[in-house]
């Protein structure tokens, strides 16, 4: 009940925050727009029978702006938004007097994790259910093919790890840096998780080092999980949403276990 | 009188420095007990080891035969805090600050809706009800910190430096608010201000290096140190101390 009332609190401080409607909602979705008229500006790879091998002065035109690949990376892009905020609200409470205020009450520690899970995890769902739809739309309005509806309902619980997983960045971060510092460090994991996740080009297009390396880092995993899960090849998606959950584990583990340290030092 | 609060030698060290040491020191139900000191005198961490914040190191501190060591959540059931700093959700209003507090402290809908009526009629507050905790100015925030603190009818509220920063105006509309407690809720209240002490406490704790250097009502401590004004007991009890 006090993790409910707790996250009541939390999910009005977002939603009455205008920031996190421009960053959260609005990015993603002006990235998708942006994304799809930059893809619409190139011009399309000649398409050749089977069999056929590709001329070595070929232009390929990139993959990972068209729609059905854009939108699950757009969901995600939105996720490390949720992130800088959650990150923003837990090192905000830790710097002003209002946790030290909550630590003399009768809250207990899983209530505050709790309390910061679930509205920042609810805002993440929601935020990927409207770039969906949004995607879908672009889909439908550029007279590409629309999402398969069933792969669409089926993918959304399945970017769960993720949610976890960069909520869980969130609070780790807010716990281990102060109120000025802490977004600046979100923004660098921003950046990490938009480049070496491939929301920007095609890893696996490109291979070699940059690929091996990013293999080893979930964001490659998150991204590629979600757009397999979008088109229907939950064959081939299930490896990367195994290594995404077991990244969205540590990390959150981690993060428990520093909030909870930071508590106890904090009482000390 | 009946004890409320019972500190037996508790000491408190951060690594090698004491900050509070062997405390003696009894409060009775219903009074404004006033501790006053210069900065570094072991005032606020007197309070926090009483609401949990900060662990004992050793000695033994009861709140209403409740121990802090082992029956924190009882003695957090029963008590509140208003901190130094003001400790309100910026971006909730008056009354969902009111509310969200109330709900933690586990109160029934219907006797949140009674608490806020009260507090609102108290402490004014009505007027900025619907108003966000960050647009108030600095004395209406500390007025809603405190209502926060009593929202939950605690046994006692713990005032740390609750007149910091505000103006005269809005330093004496508190001390009404303060003054209208007297006998209904134990006041522990932290100050550095000694005409606040005088007009408000029924007995002031003077403290220095972490130890109670005199105890008793204004009047016994400036006939303690022997002078007429507090101002000047107190430089006279502490003045040996902080040399």
């Amino acid at each position: 009940m006090r993790a409910l009332t707790f996250s009541s609190r939390n999910i009005k401080e977002l939603l009455r925050d205008p920031l996190s409607y421009i960053f959260c909602l609005g990015m993603p979705i002006l990235m998708l727009i942006v994304m799809t008229i930059v893809n619409q500006s190139i011009p399309e790879s000649p398409a050749l029978p089977a069999g056929v091998p590709i001329p070595e002065d070929t232009v390929m035109t990139p993959t990972v702006f068209q729609i059905q690949k854009l939108t699950p990376a757009m969901a995600v892009f939105g996720m490390t938004f949720v992130m800088l905020f959650a990150c923003m609200r837990v090192s905000s409470d830790r710097s002003g007097a209002f946790l030290t205020r909550l630590y003399a009450s009768p809250m207990k520690g899983s209530d505050y994790i709790m309390g910061y899970i679930l509205p920042f995890g609810l805002v993440a769902l929601v935020q990927s259910v409207i770039t969906y739809v949004a995607g879908d739309i672009i889909a439908l309005a550029t007279g590409k093919e629309a999402f398969n509806v069933l792969n669409m309902i089926i993918s959304l619980p399945l970017l769960l790890p993720s949610i976890f997983m960069f909520i869980g960045f969130g609070i780790l971060f807010g716990v281990l840096f102060g109120e000025k510092a802490a977004p600046g460090v979100c923004s660098a994991v921003i950046t990490v998780a938009s480049l070496l996740g491939g929301m920007w080009m095609d890893l696996d297009q490109m291979g070699g080092v940059l690929l091996g390396i990013c293999d080893k880092l979930p964001f490659y995993h998150s991204i590629k999980a979600a757009r397999l899960a979008l088109t229907g090849d939950f064959s081939e998606m299930w490896i990367s949403l195994l290594i995404c959950t077991a990244y969205a584990a540590v990390i959150f583990g981690i993060s428990v276990f520093a909030f909870a340290k930071k508590m106890q030092s904090d009482k000390k | 009188m009946k004890t409320i609060i019972k500190l037996s030698g508790i000491t408190k060290k951060f690594g090698t420095k004491t900050a509070v040491k062997d405390l003696d020191l009894e409060i009775y139900e219903g009074e404004i007990f006033g501790l006053l000191g210069v900065n570094g005198a072991g005032k606020t961490t007197t309070i926090r080891m009483l609401t949990g914040l900060s662990a004992v190191t050793s000695g033994e501190a009861e709140v209403m035969g409740f121990s802090v060591k082992t029956d924190l959540q009882e003695i957090k059931k029963i008590t509140n805090i208003s901190t130094q700093e003001t400790a309100v959700a910026g971006n909730l209003t008056v009354r969902e600050n009111l509310e969200f507090i109330a709900k933690i402290y586990g109160l029934s809908k219907e006797q949140t809706e009674k608490n806020i009526a009260d507090i609102f009629k108290t402490l004014e507050l009505g007027e900025v009800e619907k108003q966000k905790a960050k647009t108030l100015s600095g004395g209406w925030q500390r007025r809603l910190s405190i209502a926060m603190g009593l929202i939950t009818e605690p046994k006692m509220i713990f005032l740390d430096e609750p007149t910091l920063g505000l103006d005269v105006i809005a330093r004496r509309e508190l001390w009404k608010i303060i003054t209208a407690l007297k006998g209904r809720v134990t006041v522990i209240l932290t100050t550095h201000y000694l005409d606040e002490v005088e007009a408000l406490c029924d007995r002031i704790a003077i403290m220095a290096k972490g130890q109670v250097k005199a105890l008793g009502t204004a009047p016994e401590l400036k006939k303690l140190a022997g002078k007429e004004k507090l101002e000047d007991a107190f430089v006279e009890i502490v003045g040996g101390a902080v040399e």
